[in-house]
């Protein structure tokens, strides 16, 4: 039985670092330069400042990268100057797969063709000194946005890049990114990145890590993205993250929506304090719908302000936007300007309530908390040294189990459909150990839809093109 | 030569190219399974060779490509020659996604996949049914249906 323990430090984390910075691309990186570079950024770069003075709606971060650095520095201006709170970093695929040759190839064809052959910003390749001139005069955090399962090298090159929030986790940028990387080695190579971003942390300056709730945006249950959240900040927490956020998807149900964030912020804040990392400031994003996007731009600027709405009701501290162009490809400048306006003018115009609450989103809340307790009392139980130990554990045995993940070893034993309210429900648990009174309430909510007798698979598209 | 047909219908699955979209992948495994098929899904990140390889081993009725990303084109064009090469001509070929990058006529997708030796083309179709229902009536004509198709 392993419990997360501030004394799960990674061991040998110096000879590790001293192998990754041998990479020719990591061009030499000292970390007493980039302690030195680190100390010199205004305060507004570290996401603990920019929410210390957040207004009472949430921060607006949208995503965006592209491959030739002119274009990506354009971007950056133009993001924050249409009022951006956080800028994104988005990086290619071929760097999230470790293939820097590749990435450099297409990179160079990109440079010579004006063309963008790179569906991101190759950061490893174009490097942390070039990559800082992206970023001078921005008093604004930037956050590296990716999906990469072994993000050792990128996570040093962006921190001596200046950019102190660094989206991903073991699990979260396993099991929706890749289809055999292992998940144990996957669990140790974030553990290296909460490990460094610790190192390079000091007080009032703390690097910030940020797990990805939304997973497989597709038919998640509330319980096992708020199990999964909670399980990478204790994780990150136990190499000494000082600066956490947890976040999920939007569902596509009011009801499982504002339920889903109580109990999240309130089980994270829980668990951390529990296992004594009560000096972990936790905050918490929102994304805006993951899922498949309405092709017709009017439907799809609907739905970004609708969850623009949404995100100040359930209070979050951060929303993710998309854009128009969503269900039609990477978002054209502009069109990505426009999708911060348009949230940040919903945000304003409407302000955010104290709290929302109804019968129905109370026994939303019960059920998802008690969901979520049964699954992490379950993985606390296993064997192992270290808590990843159990959390690999817990995802061999199913505990752990994302709906379309196209992960080979994800069990798939779990199915899940939306209920009368649209709400996502576990119709199968599988092997995910929740009790047999919470499996027999998701059942009985799922009676309530008027369609049950149709073939599962045409309730299943129903559900999935639900926003579109 | 009509055949009764007494086991399940055999059909592969997968997604092509380099393309890791795997939720229609897995609601088609589900729908082939609850209409009566025997599916053996190969997921993600598929080469033609791939899929005519599991065909042969698993001696199946049909082949279902997918892709989303539009990679499909790319990889498709000698799929017919490949399954030729393999003596395993008679296996029905459907493709089905979002088949070419950007944004192109169905007509002219559907007849460029025909021209790579496809029996079936679904394009940014929202309803797989069709699909299904089309297998049932190719595998009731049995070969013919398919060379009259290809022909």
């Amino acid at each position: 039985m392993a419990t997360p323990s501030a004394s799960a430090r990674l061991p040998n984390i110096d000879a590790q670092r001293e192998q990754v910075l041998a990479h020719p691309l990591a061009r030499g990186i000292d970390s007493a330069d980039i302690v030195e570079f680190l100390a010199q950024l205004p305060r507004g770069r570290f996401p603990s400042a920019a929410y210390a003075e957040r207004a009472r709606v949430p921060l607006i971060q949208p995503r965006g990268g592209v491959p030739l650095f002119e274009e990506q520095l354009a971007l950056t201006r133009a993001l924050s100057e249409a009022g951006a709170d956080f800028i994104p970093l988005t990086i290619d695929s071929c760097t999230r797969h470790n293939e820097y040759d590749t990435a450099a190839q297409l990179l160079k064809r990109s440079e010579e063709e004006g063309k963008s052959y790179l569906n991101g910003y190759p950061l490893v390749c174009h490097g942390h000194e070039l990559t800082r001139e992206l970023y001078v005069g921005l008093d604004k955090p930037v956050s590296l946005r990716h999906g990469t399962p072994d993000a050792r090298l990128l996570a040093e090159v962006a921190i001596a890049s200046g950019i102190v929030e660094i989206e991903g986790g073991g699990l979260c940028y396993c099991l929706p990114y890749s289809e055999g990387f292992p998940v144990d080695r996957c669990l140790l190579y974030w553990q290296y990145v909460d490990r460094v971003c610790a190192l390079y942390s000091t007080p009032g300056r703390p690097v910030h890590r940020e797990s990805f709730g939304p997973l497989s945006a597709t038919l998640v249950p509330p319980a096992i993205v708020v199990a999964i959240e909670i399980i990478e900040a204790l994780l990150a927490a136990e190499q000494g993250v000082l600066s956490f956020a947890v976040s999920f998807g939007q569902t596509g149900s009011l009801i499982q929506d504002v339920a889903t964030a109580r109990v999240l912020r309130r089980l994270a804040r829980e668990y951390l304090d529990a296992y004594g990392f009560a000096d972990v400031e936790l905050h918490m994003g929102y994304h805006q719908w993951m899922g498949q996007f309405p092709m017709q731009r009017d439907r799809a600027a609907a739905l970004i302000a609708g969850s623009a709405l949404l995100a100040g009701m359930v209070g979050a501290d951060k929303i993710i936007v998309k854009t128009v162009d969503e269900a039609l490809g990477v978002p054209r400048r502009e069109v990505n300007c426009e999708a911060v306006d348009m949230v940040r003018y919903v945000l304003q115009t409407f302000g955010t309530p104290e709290s929302v609450d109804s019968r129905a989103i109370a026994l939303e809340a019960s059920l998802i908390e008690s969901e979520t307790r049964s699954i992490m009392q379950a993985v606390f139980a296993l064997s192992g040294d270290m808590f990843w130990e159990s959390v690999h554990r817990a995802f061999q045995l199913g505990y752990i189990d994302v709906p379309f993940s196209p992960h080979a070893d994800n069990a798939n034993k779990l199915t899940s459909m939306r209920d009368a309210n649209r709400s996502i429900r576990i119709a199968e648990a599988g092997h995910v150990p929740i009790s047999p009174d919470d499996a027999s309430t998701e059942r009985a909510l799922l009676q309530s839809r008027p369609d049950r007798l149709e073939k599962t698979y045409r309730r299943m598209l129903s559900d999935i093109a639900l926003m579109a | 030569m009509p055949q009764a047909r007494t086991r399940k219908p055999r059909v592969v699955i997968g997604v092509i190219g380099d393309d890791i979209h795997v939720v229609g992948n897995r609601i088609m495994q589900l729908a082939l399974e609850e209409s009566g098929c025997a599916v053996f899904n190969l997921r993600t990140r598929n080469r033609p060779d791939h899929f005519c390889q599991a065909a042969l081993e698993v001696n199946a009725d049909a082949i279902f490509v997918s892709s989303l990303n539009g990679e499909g084109e790319y990889w498709c064009a000698d799929f017919r020659d490949r399954l030729h090469a393999m003596e395993l001509g008679h296996v029905l070929l459907y493709a089905g996604g979002n088949l070419v990058v950007g944004d192109r006529p169905e007509a002219e997708v559907v007849k460029q996949f025909k021209s790579f030796g496809f029996d079936r083309v679904y394009h940014r179709r929202p309803d797989i049914g069709a699909a299904i229902a089309d297998l049932f009536e190719d595998l009731a004509h049995g070969d013919a249906q398919r060379q009259r198709q290809v022909a």
